[in-house]
């Protein structure tokens, strides 16, 4: 598992307010492995401390727990656990009325889309995930796409108000708008997550019938071509400037054998 | 055209017009407010709204995506004659047009509210204006003088949206023709402003203290009774960004709809002050 990420331009590093976050698992021990791509909204509040929040806890990396099964019920107390917890560590005092009034009447607001592998120590691994938003996962075999998670076309991003919401009154729309999804793997297989505007780009430029796309991002292999190739789509208009995050899961045979780590 | 998202590199510029003549303070039908009281309110509460949205993080300043002017027209209240004379408080009043974050740092007033949270007693609620009142209409000055501070903020920001003039009046205007140009000429030349994104806007809402049945966003100004017809002749037709808003907030929109809303009450008010201000904020 790796993941590429990149700010708007014209923003700094600190201000990328997508997340993103991924733990192999332990199939020895029954844990299955995880994923998941957050993207906060641009207007939220603090949304980089939403989004770290829902990252770590649902990856099972918050020591207060997290890590819920991907059943609509768990979902929907974790969703609860999250939006108390939000409430809990909230400043002690606010800088300004404006921050205030905007802690309490609008929250944060972040799309995520979540995914649990298991299966891996077997001969049929399977992905499950859930959405709310348009963070799409790209199930991939080859060049071809296998299934796409959620089901949007380009023209449908921007254009949902789901998501996980800091606000109470906002859980019964989440319940209820939970997406969830499932598929087979085998191995070579790829899983690509990706955040809205990224995936956008890719939904289109699949929709186009390219193999090229799927090429390219399947051997990325340092930031530094992601950040020339995000660069490159954004300077011919096909890439709306937005931060980007792709998170990109491969299936082999056999751990892998080499681990490069990258600043 | 009209497609600039709201950024600290491209931040957007909104300037209110308010009316301050003598029939602002005429109570408002349906309300406990004069119609000055009500526009006074309606506009603090558009900025506290542009304020909160600016706000991102825990402890960091608020965001640079407005710049934000008023202009009063009317009653001056610095001076106590007829004129026309900026609205902002005291310390930014000589600039004209200001970045918000600025005027969030000096309100005249922080007042409590009761609280609709109920996990607060009592919520602050910044002001800005005041209610003021008294003698004419000089409505071709306001837009003389709005136009030169438009002008050289559009210089300075030539790729954001261009700025969006808002004006609230209850009358008729009484300067015209001022400088040998009428109201029309100095509004074609206020929109004749323009930013690689397109010509300013100027909406225009005219207040009615009695029960009126309002009329939004018409296409035709011909029927409406003085002086519709003429603040119809000076709006801008919409575009698609706030056609977009009008449509969120249900109301519907004809082909040809200008930037007009005709014998509006507070609640109308509020509405299109709204519609005229919500942009999305992208950092860029």
């Amino acid at each position: 598992m790796v993941v590429f990420h990149e700010p708007k331009h014209g923003s700094s590093e600190q201000e990328w307010e997508d997340g993103a976050g991924h733990d192999p698992g332990d199939p020895r021990r029954g844990r299955a492995a995880r994923c998941v791509v957050v993207d906060g909204a641009t207007e939220a509040y603090d949304a980089i401390r939403w989004v770290g929040q829902l990252v770590e806890s649902f990856l099972g990396f918050d020591p207060a727990g997290g890590r819920p099964s991907l059943t609509p019920a768990a979902m929907d107390a974790w969703f609860g656990v999250m939006q108390e917890r939000w409430v809990q560590n909230a400043p002690a005092t606010f800088a300004t009325i404006y921050e205030e009034r905007k802690f309490h009447d609008e929250g944060s607001f972040a799309t995520l889309l979540g995914c649990e592998i298991t299966g891996l120590d077997g001969h049929w691994p399977r992905w499950e995930a859930v959405a709310l938003g348009d963070c799409v996962l790209f199930h991939v075999r080859g060049t071809r796409v296998v299934q796409q998670f959620p089901e949007l076309a380009p023209t449908d991003f921007g254009t949902s108000p789901d998501g996980v919401f800091t606000q109470p009154a906002a859980r019964d729309s989440m319940r209820a708008r939970l997406d969830r999804a499932e598929g087979v793997l085998e191995i070579g297989d790829r899983l690509f997550l990706a955040s809205d505007a990224l995936a956008q780009w890719m939904a289109a430029s699949s929709g186009n019938g390219s193999d090229r796309l799927w090429r390219q991002l399947g051997v990325l292999d340092h930031p530094g071509p992601f950040r020339k190739l995000v660069a490159r789509e954004r300077g011919r208009g096909v890439l709306k400037n937005d931060d980007v995050t792709l998170l990109r899961v491969e299936i082999t045979a056999s751990d892998p054998s080499r681990l490069v780590v990258c600043r | 055209m009209y497609r600039q998202t709201f950024s600290r590199s491209t931040p957007g510029c909104i300037v209110f017009l308010i009316d301050r003549s003598e029939s602002m303070q005429a109570p408002w039908a349906g309300s406990n407010l004069t119609l000055a009281e009500g526009a006074a309110r309606a506009i603090n509460k558009i900025l506290l709204e542009l304020c909160v949205k600016s706000t991102k993080e825990q402890g960091g300043a608020l965001r640079n995506y407005f710049y934000v002017g008023i202009n009063g027209y009317g009653l001056c209240p610095s001076s106590g004659f007829e004129g026309v004379e900026s609205a902002l408080p005291a310390e930014l009043a000589t600039r004209g047009i200001v970045p918000l974050p600025e005027l969030a740092d000096q309100p005249i007033a922080v007042r409590e509210e009761p609280s609709v949270d109920a996990m607060s007693v009592r919520s602050k609620v910044p002001v800005w204006i005041e209610a003021h009142h008294g003698f004419r209409t000089p409505m071709c000055q306001a837009i003389a003088t709005t136009g030169a501070q438009v002008f050289d903020w559009a210089h300075a920001f030539p790729h954001s949206f261009p700025p969006i003039v808002i004006n609230i009046t209850d009358g008729m205007v009484t300067d015209s023709p001022l400088n040998g140009a009428d109201l029309a000429t100095w509004s074609e030349r206020l929109t004749s402003i323009e930013t690689a994104d397109g010509k300013a806007l100027l909406l225009n809402i005219f207040l009615s203290s009695a029960k009126q049945p309002g009329v939004w966003f018409p296409r035709e100004g011909g029927g409406l009774p003085d002086p519709g017809p003429t603040l119809f002749g000076i709006s801008s037709p919409l575009p698609q960004p706030l056609i977009d808003n009008a449509r969120a907030a249900h109301i519907d929109i004809v082909p040809g709809a200008r930037g007009f809303v005709f014998n509006a009450d507070l609640a109308m008010l509020v509405k299109f002050l709204e519609i005229g201000t919500r942009f999305e904020v992208r950092d860029r």
